[in-house]
């Protein structure tokens, strides 16, 4: 027991999403991409939707995968995984890990039924969401994981609707395994990563990354604002085993959301002259409720 | 060609990865920068250095040779050392500073327990160098002197080796069979010794000067000074410098019942604290308040907590004799008014307010001046001898340092100048101008990434009881367990130097980070660096920053 614990714990570092990719300085996908395949390790294919990802890593003729990889449409890459999955089994091939991975707006949005069709019929498919906040391939459009209050380029007077709460959905299908994470915890993501992929059946992983380019932050602030996204209580930490919320990071000292939107220019505005508007009200409501709701 | 498989154009093996290192403006360096306790000790010790090797490898010889690189008397320096390296530490705005002192002893401890022995750096040298006075400063110039291969000859007044720590400091703060260990292990580099002789008086300066390529002159500042009241030369009124000198020298004094104690500082501390342990009923008298006090804070802390009494605003008028024997002290009471040249509030008498105290024994620890006998040198303030900057005085090729330079110190400061005194006479003999390179920039808290360190309890040393300390003359710190000196290097921040904590390595989102096969240290692989600054900004110690492209 103890040696699987330390195996899970171990910190990899494989260099399987090598360097020499397009990615901006501080790119929280990146980071993130490269923590995610080190786990999983050798035996693994990436099937990777249209995307930042896609764009920066895997341009011909030298692409960073040092693995399989399989480029899909923006809509579909669960559908793809399914289908790899099931070619494996008909070739009676395997086990490999199968990691389905695309941003928020391929996830939440335009590829949401494939997801939904993927849990459903219970594929062994681990799906990582790298969820940046909105579309940042296309140039900041808004998507429906673009927080309350946050500036895109389609919500230029701040977003007014709710950030969807996908990890529950995924849960909901009834798969055995949901966590949420963020790359300022490599050992925690890394941990969640080998455990999702130790378990049979559709597995969902949701990363917070963030994006210096979009969000409006120096590239070297990507590890402290998904801390202080975590220490706000805006982006609760947790996995999902069988349907039951497990592993709550609890949070050590609270930190009021203006610490976490200040450093970001998207929320600039949300400031006059330094004074908070009603808007980080709000955002502090939708934290306390998160607090309130996960037990942070 | 070779054929390539259907669809591929040009061979993947083959293709070199995109640069992306020419996206950059900033780049990342390791910069080592001097941690604040160096940068406050005053021997200039490598404190982080000795502290990480005990807490990488838990090496107590490596880190007893780090250690005694400055400082050759880390096992009395851990003793008796006020500290303000643990004044400096980082961590007190985290939580609390390091127990370096305690680590310092603990390493000295080792060193003398295995018996270590120091390493030459140069073999052997003609040119000799004499050192009058064997205290901290004059052994510390003698050994800096002696690693560097001169011949090196140490001219001592007392019969034994140690200045002040071996006559001054009572042997519950710092017993003398470690100092004598000590000073055995820095004699073995091959200094020659002489006791009992005085300079100026048994062997004329000139002497010196002439057989000699340098002189160095740590000569202390042995010589007790007196406010000149009536009644001091009565029987049982000593100076503390005496007082202390008669204790350590194994003479017994009568001190009778009551024993006052004239004067603030460390002497006046010691003074007191030995007093008790004979019997005494002891006050100690003072003609401003604590805070002006120039005494170590943990010695007055020490000595009220063995029930000493303190008396403030209290200045002696005259000692009241009878048959040539002290019975009572007249004093008067003070108030404090605005500050005089040192800084220190002004102490002006209150009219009529007179008053007898009752005393068996008298000390007068209210100041201390250098003994000039036999030796003509030039002086400031008529009092400590004046050297530039190089710690030159002015004869040519005679340097001075320690307490006679500076005025009451601490021993640590007696050893930095000792080696800067000793670096002088190596650059005068070679006729070398030193090329004194600016030690680089010191690290504050506000440059550290704290988020990375964790609440740690420092080490506190266990004192014996009051009770059972007051008993004897014996050391009231029992010796230091090594694993938990180990516990509390661990607590050390490393500032401004890696300790592997790998967070540059792993954050890289270009994995521009690689370990570097031939020395296993973590480096820029600056064809891909993006500039992002990631690394710089998680480094928990600032040991990577940014700077411009080269």
């Amino acid at each position: 027991m103890n040696e699987k614990a330390e195996e899970l714990n171990r910190v990899e570092k494989k260099d399987l999403f090598a360097s020499g990719h397009r990615a901006c300085g501080g790119c929280g996908q990146a980071l993130a991409a490269r923590l995610v395949h080190d786990a999983a390790g050798e035996n693994t294919i990436a099937c990777v939707a249209t995307g930042c990802l896609e764009v920066f890593s895997s341009p011909y003729p030298d692409p960073s995968w040092r693995i399989p990889f399989l480029h899909s449409l923006f809509e579909n890459p669960a559908a793809v995984a399914s289908g790899v999955e099931v070619a494996y089994k008909a070739l009676k091939k395997g086990p490999v890990n199968i990691i389905a991975q695309a941003g928020d707006g391929s996830t939440a949005d335009i590829g949401f039924q494939c997801i939904s069709g993927m849990f459903e019929r219970g594929h062994n498919v681990l799906y990582v969401c790298y969820d940046n906040e909105a579309y940042m391939n296309t140039g900041v459009q808004r998507s429906s994981f673009t927080p309350y209050g946050a500036w895109t380029s389609t919500t230029p007077m701040g977003n007014k609707t709710r950030k969807k709460n996908l990890p529950l959905i995924a849960a909901d299908h009834g798969i055995p395994y949901v966590a949420t994470a963020t790359v300022d915890d490599f050992k925690d993501l890394q941990r969640k990563v080998k455990t999702a992929l130790s378990i049979e059946g559709p597995k969902y992983i949701h990363i917070l990354v963030p994006c210096p380019l979009g969000w409006g932050h120096p590239g070297d602030l990507t590890v402290k604002i998904c801390r202080l996204a975590k220490d706000t209580g805006l982006f609760p930490i947790f996995e999902i085993i069988d349907g039951k919320v497990t592993n709550v990071q609890k949070i050590p000292v609270k930190v009021p959301v203006e610490e976490y939107l200040k450093p970001q220019g998207r929320f600039r505005f949300l400031f006059k002259k330094g004074v908070p508007t009603e808007e980080v009200a709000e955002i502090q409501k939708i934290a306390n409720q998160n607090i309130e709701r996960f037990n942070l | 060609m070779e054929k390539l498989p259907l669809g591929l154009a040009l061979d993947l093996r083959k293709v070199v990865p995109y640069k992306t290192g020419s996206w950059r403006t900033l780049m990342p360096v390791n910069i080592m920068q001097t941690p604040p306790c160096t940068n406050s000790c005053p021997a200039g010790n490598d404190i982080r250095g000795f502290l990480r090797v005990l807490a990488e490898k838990q090496d107590y010889e490596e880190a007893w040779h780090v250690l005694t690189r400055t400082n050759p008397l880390p096992a009395t320096c851990g003793r008796v050392c006020p500290h303000p390296c643990e004044a400096g530490c980082n961590r007190r705005d985290f939580d609390t500073p390091l127990a370096i002192n305690s680590a310092e002893r603990a390493v000295g401890d080792y060193g003398l327990e295995y018996n270590l022995k120091h390493k030459k750096l140069i073999s052997k040298r003609k040119e000799k160098v004499a050192v009058v006075g064997s205290g901290p400063a004059g052994l510390s110039c003698a050994f800096h002197l002696a690693k560097r291969g001169f011949q090196v000859k140490i001219y001592e007044a007392n019969s034994e080796p140690g200045g002040w720590m071996r006559y001054g400091i009572p042997s519950y703060r710092l017993p003398n069979y470690i100092l004598k260990q000590e000073i055995d292990k820095i004699l073995e580099l091959g200094i020659e010794l002489e006791c009992n002789v005085k300079i100026g008086v048994n062997i004329p300066m000139d002497h010196l000067t002439q057989h000699y390529n340098a002189v160095f002159l740590g000569l202390g500042a042995q010589m007790g000074t007196s406010i000149k009241i009536p009644g001091e030369d009565a029987q049982n009124v000593f100076t503390g410098v005496e007082f202390l000198k008669l204790i350590n020298s194994g003479q017994i004094v009568e001190v009778g019942r009551d024993f006052i104690v004239v004067g603030g500082g460390n002497t006046a501390m010691d003074c007191a604290r030995v007093a008790k342990r004979l019997g005494a009923n002891v006050s100690v008298f003072y003609r401003r308040t604590r805070v002006e006090m120039p005494a170590i804070t943990a010695e007055i802390d020490e000595a009220m907590e063995e029930r000493i009494m303190f008396r403030y605003h209290t200045n002696p008028l005259k000692i009241i004799t009878d048959e040539d024997r002290v019975v009572g002290l007249l004093c008067e009471q003070m108030e404090l008014k605005e500050p005089d040249a040192s800084g220190r509030v002004r102490p002006v008498p209150i009219e009529g307010s007179g008053s007898v105290y009752p005393a068996d024994t008298v000390i007068m620890a209210t100041g201390q001046a250098v003994d000039y006998d036999g030796i003509e040198i030039q002086k400031q303030n008529d009092q400590w001898i004046s050297t530039n900057e190089n710690l030159m005085t002015s004869i040519d090729g005679v340097f001075a340092g320690g307490d006679a330079v500076l005025g009451l110190e601490t021993v640590a400061v007696a050893i930095g100048q000792g080696l800067r005194a000793a670096s002088a006479i190596e650059d005068y003999i070679e006729g070398d101008v030193e090329s004194q390179l600016a030690p680089p920039p010191v690290i504050y808290s506000k440059d550290l990434n704290t988020y990375y360190y964790t609440h740690e309890k420092r080490f506190s040393k266990k004192a014996v009881s009051i009770h059972t300390r007051l008993k004897n003359f014996r050391e009231i710190y029992p010796s230091i367990d090594h694993q938990d000196i180990i516990k509390e290097a661990e607590r050390c921040f490393s500032c401004g130097l890696c300790f592997y904590c790998s967070n540059c390595y792993m954050y890289c989102p270009d994995n521009a980070v690689k370990i570097s096969p031939s020395t296993g240290r973590y480096e820029f692989d600056l064809d891909f660096c993006k500039g992002c600054g990631l690394c710089a900004k998680e480094c928990p110690c600032h040991y990577i920053q940014m700077t411009l492209e080269k």
